[in-house]
């Protein structure tokens, strides 16, 4: 079963989750992006005790999600260290991934949130929506502000105000194949990635001359589809939302990324057989086990390699340059403050606590997250490591999804739009025209 | 007192109430016992479906606390939206085809299983396996067959030379949904055939015998006896499977989530993304009530219809 990783793929409503398990489908939503295979499975420690709101100005209810046994000594060492230094008691809470969307949106609706939550930062708008949580300008300021890399501290920004402190991060990076590379006459060292163009002459020059399929293009239904065309679209200079907040996927920019993205698939057959068919976790896999030659990845991709020793000789390159620059998809998790919370400031006192630079350098390096500090980043033990470094560089130019209260219902209505050019069914420029017209639709409404 | 004693009552004089409440005296026992059922179908069934139907009249957005009442406004969008028959196609093929195959299948593993074979305790477990594993798991199995790259499928077909190259049957539109329902029949089968294999063993064995007297061929024997004789059992087999077919929501979710390009997408894969997915739960709701009214519309004429035919199939 593909396991969603949580961050990457907008899940549905409430019940989706649970309906999934009462079905029987074993579709566990992961921590953080990437966070899939070898890499984390997340358990559950606290189980979902929903001891209700209302805390008494002494009590912090603060819940999270998915802590495993990696991170659990954290917490419970950090808690109590809160509790003793500050006078307040925590009440910690921990959900499963699973649970997570169903559990915080039925606390809200009836009255009874937490205090302070981890959350998808895409659920900020929808919780905004909802006014359940405070804005958190007075803490995201200043000092404190400055510490995050800036385009992690936007991905909480609706309407010029902070929502949420950004918790965990992650990005991507451009995976390649050195062995392969060598195969196909191609310099594994110093192999010629920087645009899409040369992405493209890597491509077919490897088709030409091995037969490990080059490139790595998730087309399934699946909202990861589009996480995956993403910095094709904004590197040609494209957008999902203007900044009007009006669609406009089908700007001249938007149609030549697809054009392009398409073409690797109809015109030049230098993708895995069947695009349409194959999940960015199918994807994943095929480059982890040697048989795709590039694929854009999480950090999670390099990870999995080591800890499943495949074999697998990877590099790793920095998004190739469209039109426009580079870009890469960034996803946080954020902390959010309910409007609900009686003690906002012990509530701020927490989140102080928490995003002290040693204790964010623990957390990263405990669960293998993205450092979502600066200075955290800039540690020789991820700015000096072959596997990291690249991440960190890339979080210079990684963007964020648009902020909508209704993404995953935009994001699959792009799902499509991908697939109708991939397939070679629509032409690049129908298929975001027809998108866009329905996109006007969504949002407006 | 029985309904018999009750029927010598002199009634005439009477009125209705009267009569309804001196029934309820001499009945309420049995009335006391079925309330609680009564009182739970009620709240686990008759609740949601009005809830459901209730909730069709609304536009209810997952990003807004407020329900607003937009009376017809659901099903007008949905009728008008040629992508409504579109579906509408997809679910009639895969219930069809899925039904039938699944109801011959079934009836030809029963027969075999019927007779004095060896071993025939061991195949009758074994055929019974694909439906013990929850289906989820068995549609993971599948597309892992199916797989373009690591698939047995693929690798098979390789072998033999019938393709010279990978394929991706679940990756084109045209056919994912023969690869989706290849996983419903391999795990919807085994129920047939038990359930065929239960009516074949009821059957007066007289009968093949006195038709073996006048000299009637296995096939004749088939069509004149076993098929009328296992009659009501088909009926019951194939609607609960059309019925269950229709409403399967794991097999083709798990294998393509309705895609690819929406061509696997039944009205329940649709129902699914329309409200969970993409939370407009209005929307999704009033798509339910029209599949609701199918399936109802459906079984009431199909046991109709079977219930007024003779002897013909």
């Amino acid at each position: 079963m593909e396991q969603a990783s949580n961050i990457d793929e907008s899940s549905g409503d409430v019940t989706r989750r649970t309906l999934m398990r009462a079905l029987g489908g074993a579709g566990g939503m992961i921590a953080v992006a990437g966070c899939t295979g070898g890499g984390g499975g997340d358990g559950d420690s606290g189980g979902g005790d929903d001891s209700g709101g209302g805390s008494s100005g002494k009590t912090v209810q603060f819940l999270t999600m998915g802590v495993g046994d990696n991170i659990k000594g954290f917490f419970e060492e950090n808690n109590a260290k809160f509790e003793e230094e500050n006078g307040y008691k925590l009440d910690f809470t921990s959900v499963t991934w699973d649970n997570a969307q169903s559990t915080l949106v039925t606390r809200v609706k009836g009255g009874k949130a937490p205090d302070v939550s981890r959350l998808p930062s895409r659920w900020i708008p929808q919780f905004q929506n909802l006014e359940a949580i405070d804005p958190l300008d007075d803490l995201m300021q200043g000092e404190f502000l400055d510490k995050f890399y800036p385009k992690v501290a936007n991905t909480t920004k609706i309407d010029g105000s902070y929502y949420g402190v950004p918790w965990a991060y992650s990005n991507k990076a451009f995976y390649y194949n050195k062995d392969v590379f060598e195969e196909a006459g191609l310099d594994p060292e110093n192999p010629k990635l920087d645009t899409w163009d040369d992405v493209l002459a890597a491509a077919q020059k490897v088709t030409e001359n091995t037969d490990t399929p080059a490139y790595g293009l998730p087309a399934a239904d699946r909202l990861t589809t589009v996480s995956q065309w993403l910095p094709y679209h904004w590197s040609h200079g494209a957008d999902i939302i203007n900044d009007d907040g009006k669609p406009a996927v089908n700007s001249d920019a938007g149609v030549k990324g697809l054009e392009f993205y398409s073409s690797l698939v109809t015109e030049h057959k230098v993708t895995q057989s069947s695009p349409l068919s194959s999940t960015r976790h199918d994807v994943r896999k095929l480059f982890e086990q040697g048989d795709v030659a590039m694929h854009i990845g999480h950090v999670y991709v390099g990870i999995n390699i080591e800890e499943n020793k495949t074999g697998t000789n990877y590099g790793i390159v920095q998004m190739p340059e469209g039109p426009d620059g580079r870009y890469s998809l960034a996803t946080t998790d954020s902390m959010v403050m309910y409007s609900s919370a009686e003690n906002k400031d012990a509530v701020k006192d927490l989140l102080n606590f928490y995003f002290d630079t040693d204790r964010r350098f623990e957390y990263s390096k405990k669960k293998g997250f993205m450092p979502v500090l600066e200075e955290v980043g800039n540690r020789d033990y991820f700015a000096e490591d072959p596997l990291w470094s690249p991440f960190i560089e890339a979080s210079q130019y990684a963007r964020s999804r648009p902020k909508l209260a209704n993404l995953s219902e935009v994001t699959n209505r792009l799902v499509k739009a991908v697939q109708e050019a991939v397939s070679g069914r629509k032409s690049a420029e129908k298929a975001l025209n027809e998108a866009q017209a329905d996109l006007e639709e969504m949002i407006e409404a | 007192m029985s309904s018999f004693e009750y029927a010598q009552d002199d009634s005439e004089s009477q009125g209705t109430v009267e009569r309804a409440v001196s029934y309820l005296q001499d009945h309420w026992t049995e009335y006391a016992l079925i309330t609680p059922s009564i009182v739970f179908l009620a709240a686990v069934v008759l609740y949601p479906i009005l809830e459901t139907l209730r909730l069709a009249f609304y536009e209810s957005p997952r990003t807004s606390t407020v329900e607003v009442f937009v009376g017809l406004q659901n099903f007008n969008e949905i009728f008008s939206d040629p992508f409504f028959y579109q579906l509408l196609w997809q679910t009639f093929r895969w219930v069809a085809l899925a039904v039938t195959i699944k109801t011959l299948l079934g009836l030809l593993i029963a027969v075999h299983l019927n007779q004095d074979i060896k071993g025939r305790k061991f195949f009758r477990t074994a055929f019974l396996i694909p439906w013990g594993i929850p289906y989820a798991i068995s549609a993971v199995i599948f597309r892992w067959i199916e797989q373009p790259q690591y698939g047995y499928l693929n690798a098979i077909l390789l072998k033999l030379g019938l393709i010279d190259q990978q394929i991706g049957l679940l990756g084109d539109p045209s056919i994912a949904w023969l690869g989706a329902i290849a996983a419903d029949i391999w795990i919807g089968t085994p129920f047939m055939a038990i359930i065929f294999l239960a009516g074949l063993q009821s059957i007066p064995e007289e009968l093949y015998e006195a038709a073996a007297v006048d000299g009637a061929y296995r096939w004749v024997q088939f069509r004149y006896i076993t098929i009328p004789q296992l009659k009501p059992v088909i009926l019951i087999a194939t609607l609960l499977s059309t019925i269950w077919t229709f409403v399967g929501f794991d097999v083709i979710w798990t294998m393509t989530r309705g895609g690819p390009l929406d061509s696997t997408a039944t009205l329940v894969i649709w129902i699914y993304k329309t409200g969970f997915e993409n939370g407009n739960l209005g929307m999704a709701a009033a798509y339910s009530s029209i599949g609701f009214a199918i399936l109802l519309v459906f079984a009431i004429l199909y046991l109709r219809i079977y219930m007024q035919g003779g002897e013909e199939i």
